[in-house]
Protein backbone atom coordinates (compact mmCIF):
# COMPACT_ATOMS: atom_id res chain seq x y z
CA UNK A 1 0.00 0.00 0.00
CA UNK A 2 2.97 2.29 0.65
CA UNK A 3 3.98 1.97 -3.01
CA UNK A 4 0.50 2.87 -4.21
CA UNK A 5 0.40 5.94 -1.96
CA UNK A 6 3.84 6.95 -3.22
CA UNK A 7 2.54 6.68 -6.79
CA UNK A 8 -0.54 8.72 -5.92
CA UNK A 9 1.51 11.49 -4.32
CA UNK A 10 4.42 11.65 -6.76
CA UNK A 11 2.77 10.82 -10.08
CA UNK A 12 -1.01 11.10 -9.99
CA UNK A 13 -1.72 14.13 -7.84
CA UNK A 14 -1.88 17.81 -8.70
CA UNK A 15 0.15 20.21 -6.51
CA UNK A 16 -3.12 22.08 -5.98
CA UNK A 17 -4.41 19.17 -3.88
CA UNK A 18 -1.64 19.89 -1.36
CA UNK A 19 -1.86 23.66 -1.67
CA UNK A 20 -5.62 23.69 -1.11
CA UNK A 21 -5.20 21.89 2.23
CA UNK A 22 -4.41 25.42 3.47
CA UNK A 23 -8.08 26.32 2.97
CA UNK A 24 -8.62 24.48 6.24
CA UNK A 25 -7.31 27.70 7.80
CA UNK A 26 -10.49 29.48 6.68
CA UNK A 27 -11.79 28.15 10.03
CA UNK A 28 -9.94 31.15 11.50
CA UNK A 29 -11.98 33.67 9.49
CA UNK A 30 -14.77 35.43 11.35
CA UNK A 31 -17.82 36.58 9.37
CA UNK A 32 -17.13 33.96 6.71
CA UNK A 33 -19.00 30.70 5.94
CA UNK A 34 -16.10 28.57 7.17
CA UNK A 35 -17.40 25.32 5.65
CA UNK A 36 -16.52 26.79 2.24
CA UNK A 37 -12.94 25.89 3.26
CA UNK A 38 -13.98 22.24 3.09
CA UNK A 39 -15.29 22.76 -0.41
CA UNK A 40 -12.07 24.46 -1.54
CA UNK A 41 -10.02 21.54 -0.20
CA UNK A 42 -12.12 19.15 -2.28
CA UNK A 43 -11.66 21.48 -5.27
CA UNK A 44 -7.92 20.74 -5.03
CA UNK A 45 -8.72 17.03 -5.01
CA UNK A 46 -10.90 17.51 -8.08
CA UNK A 47 -7.91 19.11 -9.83
CA UNK A 48 -5.92 16.03 -8.89
CA UNK A 49 -8.46 13.73 -10.52
CA UNK A 50 -8.32 15.89 -13.63
CA UNK A 51 -4.50 15.81 -13.72
CA UNK A 52 -4.48 12.04 -13.19
CA UNK A 53 -6.99 11.49 -15.98
CA UNK A 54 -4.91 13.54 -18.41
CA UNK A 55 -1.83 11.50 -17.49
CA UNK A 56 -3.63 8.19 -18.27
CA UNK A 57 -3.14 7.29 -14.63
CA UNK A 58 -6.02 4.81 -14.37
CA UNK A 59 -4.77 2.47 -17.08
CA UNK A 60 -1.18 2.88 -15.93
CA UNK A 61 -2.19 1.91 -12.39
CA UNK A 62 -4.33 -1.01 -13.56
CA UNK A 63 -1.25 -2.43 -15.31
CA UNK A 64 0.88 -2.38 -12.17
CA UNK A 65 1.12 -5.69 -10.29
CA UNK A 66 -1.80 -4.87 -8.02
CA UNK A 67 -5.44 -5.92 -8.04
CA UNK A 68 -7.89 -3.54 -9.71
CA UNK A 69 -9.53 -2.79 -6.36
CA UNK A 70 -6.13 -1.64 -5.06
CA UNK A 71 -6.11 1.07 -7.74
CA UNK A 72 -9.32 2.36 -6.15
CA UNK A 73 -7.95 1.85 -2.65
CA UNK A 74 -4.87 3.94 -3.48
CA UNK A 75 -7.01 6.82 -4.69
CA UNK A 76 -9.26 6.67 -1.61
CA UNK A 77 -6.23 6.62 0.68
CA UNK A 78 -4.87 9.71 -1.04
CA UNK A 79 -8.23 11.52 -0.86
CA UNK A 80 -8.65 10.67 2.84
CA UNK A 81 -5.05 11.74 3.52
CA UNK A 82 -5.67 15.21 2.01
CA UNK A 83 -9.02 15.53 3.78
CA UNK A 84 -7.55 14.60 7.14
CA UNK A 85 -4.62 17.03 6.64
CA UNK A 86 -7.15 19.83 6.07
CA UNK A 87 -9.10 18.60 9.10
CA UNK A 88 -5.98 18.91 11.26
CA UNK A 89 -5.70 22.60 10.27
CA UNK A 90 -9.39 23.06 11.02
CA UNK A 91 -8.89 21.36 14.39
CA UNK A 92 -6.02 23.73 15.21
CA UNK A 93 -8.27 26.69 14.33
CA UNK A 94 -11.07 25.26 16.47
CA UNK A 95 -8.77 24.72 19.48
CA UNK A 96 -7.31 28.25 19.18
CA UNK A 97 -10.76 29.82 18.81
CA UNK A 98 -12.15 27.77 21.72
CA UNK A 99 -9.32 28.67 24.06
CA UNK A 100 -6.97 31.65 23.65
CA UNK A 101 -9.27 33.54 21.25
CA UNK A 102 -12.56 32.54 22.87
CA UNK A 103 -13.21 36.10 23.99
CA UNK A 104 -11.80 37.86 20.92
CA UNK A 105 -14.24 40.52 19.67
CA UNK A 106 -14.30 39.51 15.96
CA UNK A 107 -15.34 36.00 17.00
CA UNK A 108 -17.88 36.90 19.66
CA UNK A 109 -19.56 39.23 17.15
CA UNK A 110 -19.54 36.52 14.46
CA UNK A 111 -22.98 36.23 12.83
CA UNK A 112 -22.07 33.07 10.96
CA UNK A 113 -21.13 29.58 12.07
CA UNK A 114 -18.43 29.38 14.76
CA UNK A 115 -15.40 27.13 14.49
CA UNK A 116 -16.23 24.50 17.11
CA UNK A 117 -16.46 20.68 17.28
CA UNK A 118 -19.89 20.79 15.61
CA UNK A 119 -18.28 22.61 12.65
CA UNK A 120 -15.62 19.89 12.48
CA UNK A 121 -18.36 17.26 12.41
CA UNK A 122 -20.07 19.22 9.60
CA UNK A 123 -16.75 19.39 7.71
CA UNK A 124 -16.42 15.62 7.99
CA UNK A 125 -19.96 15.21 6.69
CA UNK A 126 -19.11 17.31 3.59
CA UNK A 127 -15.89 15.36 3.02
CA UNK A 128 -18.01 12.20 3.24
CA UNK A 129 -20.34 13.64 0.58
CA UNK A 130 -17.34 14.28 -1.67
CA UNK A 131 -16.18 10.69 -1.28
CA UNK A 132 -19.61 9.21 -1.84
CA UNK A 133 -20.84 11.45 -4.64
CA UNK A 134 -17.71 12.49 -6.52
CA UNK A 135 -15.04 9.83 -5.93
CA UNK A 136 -17.41 6.90 -6.14
CA UNK A 137 -19.24 8.57 -9.08
CA UNK A 138 -15.95 8.98 -10.93
CA UNK A 139 -15.44 5.20 -10.91
CA UNK A 140 -18.63 4.68 -12.92
CA UNK A 141 -16.49 5.52 -15.97
CA UNK A 142 -13.01 6.26 -14.56
CA UNK A 143 -12.80 9.28 -16.86
CA UNK A 144 -15.93 11.43 -16.54
CA UNK A 145 -15.44 13.95 -13.75
CA UNK A 146 -17.87 16.75 -14.65
CA UNK A 147 -21.20 15.18 -13.77
CA UNK A 148 -20.23 13.70 -10.38
CA UNK A 149 -18.51 16.95 -9.42
CA UNK A 150 -21.58 19.07 -10.27
CA UNK A 151 -23.72 16.66 -8.24
CA UNK A 152 -21.28 17.03 -5.34
CA UNK A 153 -21.24 20.86 -5.61
CA UNK A 154 -25.03 20.96 -5.30
CA UNK A 155 -25.02 18.59 -2.32
CA UNK A 156 -22.09 20.38 -0.64
CA UNK A 157 -23.59 23.86 -0.89
CA UNK A 158 -26.98 22.64 0.27
CA UNK A 159 -25.21 21.05 3.25
CA UNK A 160 -23.29 24.28 3.95
CA UNK A 161 -26.56 26.24 3.79
CA UNK A 162 -28.29 23.85 6.20
CA UNK A 163 -25.34 23.77 8.65
CA UNK A 164 -25.11 27.59 8.59
CA UNK A 165 -28.87 27.90 9.16
CA UNK A 166 -29.23 25.31 11.92
CA UNK A 167 -28.09 27.45 14.84
CA UNK A 168 -30.65 30.13 13.94
CA UNK A 169 -33.48 27.67 14.58
CA UNK A 170 -34.91 28.16 18.07
CA UNK A 171 -33.52 25.51 20.44
CA UNK A 172 -30.47 24.75 18.29
CA UNK A 173 -28.40 27.77 19.31
CA UNK A 174 -26.07 25.49 21.32
CA UNK A 175 -24.68 24.17 18.04
CA UNK A 176 -22.94 27.52 17.62
CA UNK A 177 -21.33 27.41 21.08
CA UNK A 178 -18.33 29.58 21.97
CA UNK A 179 -15.30 28.29 23.83
CA UNK A 180 -16.10 25.18 25.84
CA UNK A 181 -19.83 25.88 26.24
CA UNK A 182 -22.12 22.89 25.64
CA UNK A 183 -19.05 20.72 25.26
CA UNK A 184 -20.97 17.45 25.61
CA UNK A 185 -23.31 18.31 22.77
CA UNK A 186 -20.43 19.64 20.69
CA UNK A 187 -18.38 16.48 21.09
CA UNK A 188 -21.42 14.34 20.33
CA UNK A 189 -21.87 16.31 17.08
CA UNK A 190 -18.21 15.73 16.24
CA UNK A 191 -18.55 11.99 16.97
CA UNK A 192 -21.60 11.87 14.70
CA UNK A 193 -19.56 13.61 11.96
CA UNK A 194 -16.77 11.05 12.34
CA UNK A 195 -19.24 8.17 12.14
CA UNK A 196 -21.02 9.60 9.08
CA UNK A 197 -17.66 10.26 7.35
CA UNK A 198 -16.52 6.69 8.00
CA UNK A 199 -19.82 5.24 6.78
CA UNK A 200 -20.03 7.39 3.64
CA UNK A 201 -16.38 6.68 2.77
CA UNK A 202 -16.72 2.92 3.30
CA UNK A 203 -19.91 2.92 1.21
CA UNK A 204 -18.20 4.99 -1.49
CA UNK A 205 -15.16 2.69 -1.55
CA UNK A 206 -17.24 -0.47 -1.91
CA UNK A 207 -19.37 1.04 -4.68
CA UNK A 208 -16.26 2.38 -6.47
CA UNK A 209 -14.55 -1.04 -6.37
CA UNK A 210 -17.66 -2.73 -7.72
CA UNK A 211 -18.00 -0.19 -10.51
CA UNK A 212 -14.32 -0.20 -11.44
CA UNK A 213 -14.31 -4.00 -11.79
CA UNK A 214 -17.05 -3.76 -14.41
CA UNK A 215 -15.79 -0.99 -16.66
CA UNK A 216 -13.60 -1.36 -19.71
CA UNK A 217 -10.42 0.71 -19.76
CA UNK B 1 5.03 -25.40 -22.28
CA UNK B 2 2.05 -23.04 -22.44
CA UNK B 3 2.39 -20.09 -20.10
CA UNK B 4 -0.73 -18.32 -21.32
CA UNK B 5 -3.96 -20.06 -22.21
CA UNK B 6 -6.78 -18.02 -23.67
CA UNK B 7 -10.02 -20.00 -23.62
CA UNK B 8 -13.15 -18.88 -25.43
CA UNK B 9 -12.65 -15.18 -24.75
CA UNK B 10 -15.71 -13.15 -25.80
CA UNK B 11 -16.47 -9.47 -25.81
CA UNK B 12 -19.40 -7.78 -27.47
CA UNK B 13 -19.51 -4.10 -28.36
CA UNK B 14 -22.33 -2.47 -30.34
CA UNK B 15 -20.26 -2.51 -33.52
CA UNK B 16 -17.73 -5.27 -32.88
CA UNK B 17 -17.63 -8.73 -31.41
CA UNK B 18 -14.70 -10.83 -30.27
CA UNK B 19 -15.86 -14.38 -30.90
CA UNK B 20 -14.59 -17.12 -28.58
CA UNK B 21 -10.89 -16.43 -28.99
CA UNK B 22 -8.77 -19.41 -27.95
CA UNK B 23 -5.01 -19.86 -28.29
CA UNK B 24 -1.91 -20.50 -26.23
CA UNK B 25 1.42 -18.75 -25.82
CA UNK B 26 4.44 -20.93 -25.10
CA UNK B 27 7.58 -20.25 -23.07
CA UNK B 28 10.71 -19.62 -25.13
CA UNK B 29 8.74 -18.83 -28.26
CA UNK B 30 7.75 -15.67 -30.10
CA UNK B 31 4.10 -15.50 -31.01
CA UNK B 32 2.99 -12.94 -33.55
CA UNK B 33 -0.61 -11.81 -33.20
CA UNK B 34 -1.61 -10.52 -36.58
CA UNK B 35 -4.70 -8.95 -38.04
CA UNK B 36 -5.73 -5.82 -39.85
CA UNK B 37 -6.77 -2.62 -38.06
CA UNK B 38 -10.01 -3.20 -36.18
CA UNK B 39 -9.73 -7.01 -36.33
CA UNK B 40 -9.80 -7.28 -32.52
CA UNK B 41 -6.13 -7.43 -31.53
CA UNK B 42 -6.26 -4.71 -28.88
CA UNK B 43 -9.59 -5.95 -27.49
CA UNK B 44 -8.11 -9.43 -27.14
CA UNK B 45 -4.98 -8.12 -25.45
CA UNK B 46 -6.91 -5.84 -23.10
CA UNK B 47 -9.22 -8.73 -22.20
CA UNK B 48 -6.16 -10.90 -21.53
CA UNK B 49 -5.01 -8.27 -19.02
CA UNK B 50 -8.41 -7.63 -17.41
CA UNK B 51 -8.37 -4.05 -18.69
CA UNK B 52 -11.49 -4.92 -20.62
CA UNK B 53 -14.14 -6.98 -18.89
CA UNK B 54 -14.80 -10.03 -21.12
CA UNK B 55 -18.36 -11.30 -21.56
CA UNK B 56 -17.13 -14.88 -21.47
CA UNK B 57 -14.11 -17.14 -21.45
CA UNK B 58 -11.03 -17.18 -19.27
CA UNK B 59 -7.31 -16.44 -19.36
CA UNK B 60 -4.83 -18.60 -17.49
CA UNK B 61 -1.25 -17.61 -16.78
CA UNK B 62 1.09 -20.35 -15.60
CA UNK B 63 -2.02 -22.53 -15.19
CA UNK B 64 -3.80 -20.05 -12.89
CA UNK B 65 -6.71 -17.79 -13.77
CA UNK B 66 -5.85 -14.09 -13.85
CA UNK B 67 -8.93 -13.22 -11.84
CA UNK B 68 -8.12 -13.96 -8.23
CA UNK B 69 -4.35 -14.09 -8.85
CA UNK B 70 -3.94 -10.67 -10.44
CA UNK B 71 -1.22 -9.28 -8.17
CA UNK B 72 1.05 -12.31 -8.37
CA UNK B 73 0.56 -12.96 -12.08
CA UNK B 74 1.10 -9.33 -13.12
CA UNK B 75 4.53 -9.40 -11.48
CA UNK B 76 5.59 -11.95 -14.08
CA UNK B 77 4.07 -10.16 -17.06
CA UNK B 78 5.48 -7.25 -19.01
CA UNK B 79 2.96 -5.25 -20.99
CA UNK B 80 3.49 -2.46 -23.42
CA UNK B 81 1.07 -0.67 -25.62
CA UNK B 82 2.05 1.56 -28.54
CA UNK B 83 2.07 5.30 -28.19
CA UNK B 84 0.63 6.32 -24.83
CA UNK B 85 1.56 9.41 -22.90
CA UNK B 86 1.94 8.24 -19.31
CA UNK B 87 2.40 11.25 -17.02
CA UNK B 88 3.56 13.49 -19.90
CA UNK B 89 5.20 16.12 -17.69
CA UNK B 90 7.04 13.84 -15.26
CA UNK B 91 10.62 12.81 -15.90
CA UNK B 92 10.99 9.26 -17.16
CA UNK B 93 13.36 8.45 -14.31
CA UNK B 94 10.74 9.66 -11.79
CA UNK B 95 8.11 7.40 -13.36
CA UNK B 96 10.51 4.47 -13.41
CA UNK B 97 11.51 5.13 -9.80
CA UNK B 98 7.89 4.58 -8.78
CA UNK B 99 7.24 1.61 -11.06
CA UNK B 100 10.30 -0.40 -10.02
CA UNK B 101 9.18 -0.47 -6.38
CA UNK B 102 6.24 -2.67 -7.39
CA UNK B 103 8.52 -5.41 -8.71
CA UNK B 104 10.75 -7.60 -6.52
CA UNK B 105 12.45 -8.70 -9.72
CA UNK B 106 13.30 -5.24 -11.07
CA UNK B 107 16.61 -5.54 -12.91
CA UNK B 108 18.54 -2.26 -12.80
CA UNK B 109 21.18 -3.68 -15.13
CA UNK B 110 18.55 -4.59 -17.73
CA UNK B 111 17.03 -1.13 -17.32
CA UNK B 112 20.39 0.52 -18.07
CA UNK B 113 21.06 -1.88 -20.94
CA UNK B 114 17.75 -1.12 -22.68
CA UNK B 115 18.02 2.60 -21.91
CA UNK B 116 21.30 2.60 -23.83
CA UNK B 117 20.08 0.31 -26.58
CA UNK B 118 16.99 2.46 -27.17
CA UNK B 119 19.07 5.65 -26.73
CA UNK B 120 16.47 6.89 -24.31
CA UNK B 121 17.35 9.87 -22.12
CA UNK B 122 15.54 9.23 -18.85
CA UNK B 123 15.94 12.86 -17.80
CA UNK B 124 13.34 13.74 -20.46
CA UNK B 125 9.59 13.75 -19.97
CA UNK B 126 7.28 11.66 -22.19
CA UNK B 127 6.06 14.96 -23.67
CA UNK B 128 9.57 15.56 -25.02
CA UNK B 129 9.75 12.17 -26.73
CA UNK B 130 8.94 11.42 -30.35
CA UNK B 131 6.20 8.86 -31.01
CA UNK B 132 8.77 6.13 -31.65
CA UNK B 133 10.62 6.97 -28.44
CA UNK B 134 7.36 6.74 -26.48
CA UNK B 135 6.98 3.18 -27.75
CA UNK B 136 10.52 2.48 -26.57
CA UNK B 137 9.80 3.98 -23.16
CA UNK B 138 6.84 1.62 -22.77
CA UNK B 139 8.99 -1.28 -23.84
CA UNK B 140 11.73 -0.27 -21.43
CA UNK B 141 9.39 -0.65 -18.46
CA UNK B 142 8.07 -3.97 -19.74
CA UNK B 143 11.58 -5.35 -20.25
CA UNK B 144 13.20 -4.24 -17.01
CA UNK B 145 11.56 -6.51 -14.46
CA UNK B 146 12.54 -9.91 -15.84
CA UNK B 147 9.02 -10.72 -17.00
CA UNK B 148 8.43 -14.32 -18.05
CA UNK B 149 5.67 -13.29 -20.44
CA UNK B 150 5.77 -10.17 -22.57
CA UNK B 151 2.49 -8.98 -24.03
CA UNK B 152 3.16 -6.18 -26.46
CA UNK B 153 0.48 -4.34 -28.38
CA UNK B 154 1.86 -3.01 -31.67
CA UNK B 155 5.41 -2.61 -30.30
CA UNK B 156 6.94 -1.98 -33.70
CA UNK B 157 4.44 0.62 -34.90
CA UNK B 158 6.01 4.04 -35.18
CA UNK B 159 9.56 2.68 -34.95
CA UNK B 160 12.08 3.37 -37.68
CA UNK B 161 13.40 0.28 -39.56
CA UNK B 162 16.66 0.24 -37.53
CA UNK B 163 14.84 0.34 -34.21
CA UNK B 164 12.40 -2.31 -35.42
CA UNK B 165 15.25 -4.62 -36.27
CA UNK B 166 16.89 -3.95 -32.91
CA UNK B 167 13.65 -4.75 -31.16
CA UNK B 168 13.15 -7.98 -33.06
CA UNK B 169 16.72 -8.92 -32.07
CA UNK B 170 15.80 -8.22 -28.44
CA UNK B 171 12.85 -10.59 -28.83
CA UNK B 172 15.29 -13.22 -30.08
CA UNK B 173 17.50 -12.79 -27.02
CA UNK B 174 14.55 -12.97 -24.65
CA UNK B 175 13.35 -16.12 -26.36
CA UNK B 176 16.71 -17.76 -25.65
CA UNK B 177 16.17 -16.93 -21.96
CA UNK B 178 12.86 -18.79 -22.05
CA UNK B 179 10.65 -15.69 -22.15
CA UNK B 180 7.33 -15.99 -23.98
CA UNK B 181 6.89 -13.02 -26.30
CA UNK B 182 3.41 -12.29 -27.60
CA UNK B 183 3.20 -9.25 -29.82
CA UNK B 184 0.49 -7.85 -32.01
CA UNK B 185 1.24 -6.23 -35.31
CA UNK B 186 -0.20 -5.49 -38.69
CA UNK B 187 3.28 -5.48 -40.21
CA UNK B 188 3.62 -8.94 -41.70
CA UNK B 189 7.36 -8.66 -42.30
CA UNK B 190 7.86 -8.49 -38.50
CA UNK B 191 6.18 -11.88 -38.21
CA UNK B 192 8.29 -13.27 -41.05
CA UNK B 193 11.46 -12.08 -39.35
CA UNK B 194 11.01 -13.52 -35.91
CA UNK B 195 7.74 -15.27 -35.04
CA UNK B 196 7.71 -18.99 -34.19
CA UNK B 197 3.94 -19.08 -33.86
CA UNK B 198 1.14 -17.12 -35.47
CA UNK B 199 -2.23 -16.19 -34.06
CA UNK B 200 -4.23 -14.69 -36.89
CA UNK B 201 -7.40 -12.77 -36.11
CA UNK B 202 -9.87 -11.63 -38.70
CA UNK B 203 -13.15 -9.79 -38.00
CA UNK B 204 -13.09 -10.73 -34.33
CA UNK B 205 -12.52 -14.43 -34.90
CA UNK B 206 -9.27 -16.34 -34.47
CA UNK B 207 -8.77 -17.69 -37.98
CA UNK B 208 -5.59 -19.61 -37.14
CA UNK B 209 -3.39 -20.26 -34.11
CA UNK B 210 -0.46 -22.47 -34.98
CA UNK B 211 3.27 -22.58 -35.69
CA UNK B 212 4.52 -20.46 -38.58
CA UNK B 213 5.57 -23.56 -40.52
CA UNK B 214 2.16 -25.15 -40.09
CA UNK B 215 0.45 -21.90 -41.02
CA UNK B 216 2.44 -21.68 -44.25
CA UNK B 217 1.85 -25.36 -45.04
CA UNK B 218 -1.89 -25.04 -44.51
CA UNK B 219 -2.67 -21.68 -46.02
CA UNK B 220 0.07 -20.60 -48.45
CA UNK B 221 0.26 -21.45 -52.12
CA UNK B 222 3.69 -22.61 -53.35
CA UNK B 223 6.07 -19.66 -53.59
CA UNK B 224 3.59 -17.32 -51.92
CA UNK B 225 4.87 -14.96 -49.22
CA UNK B 226 3.16 -14.74 -45.86
CA UNK B 227 1.96 -11.26 -46.80
CA UNK B 228 0.35 -12.55 -50.02
CA UNK B 229 -1.30 -15.36 -48.08
CA UNK B 230 -2.78 -13.00 -45.55
CA UNK B 231 -3.96 -10.52 -48.16
CA UNK B 232 -5.69 -13.35 -49.97
CA UNK B 233 -7.27 -14.63 -46.74
CA UNK B 234 -8.46 -11.12 -45.81
CA UNK B 235 -10.07 -10.80 -49.23
CA UNK B 236 -11.94 -13.99 -48.38
CA UNK B 237 -10.42 -15.95 -51.22
CA UNK B 238 -10.07 -19.08 -49.13
CA UNK B 239 -7.22 -21.53 -48.69
CA UNK B 240 -4.51 -22.12 -51.23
Amino acid sequence: MRNIMRKEIRLSSSPLAFLFIAFGLLFFLPGYPILCGVFFTTLGLFQSFQAAREANDTVFSALLPIAKRDVVKGRFLFVCFIELCALVLMLVAVIVRMTVLAEAAPYTANALMNANPFALGAALFIFGLFNRIFVSGFYKTAYKIGRPFVAYIIAAFLAILVFEALHHIPGLGALNAFGTDHLGLQLAALAAGIAVYALLTAWAYRAACRRFEKIDL
Amino acid sequence: MSVVEVRGLMKKYPSFELKEASFTVDAGRITGFIGRNGAGKTTTIKSMLNLVHPDGGSVLYFGKPLLGNETEIKKHIGYSTGVVNWYPRKKIRSIVDIVKRFYDTWDEEAYRKYTELFQLDDAKTPLELSEGMKVKFNLLMALSHRAEVLILDEPTSGLDPFSRNELLDVFGELKKDGVAVFFSTHIISDIEKCADDIVYISRGRIAAATSREDFTARFSAPGETLEDTMLRMERGEGHA
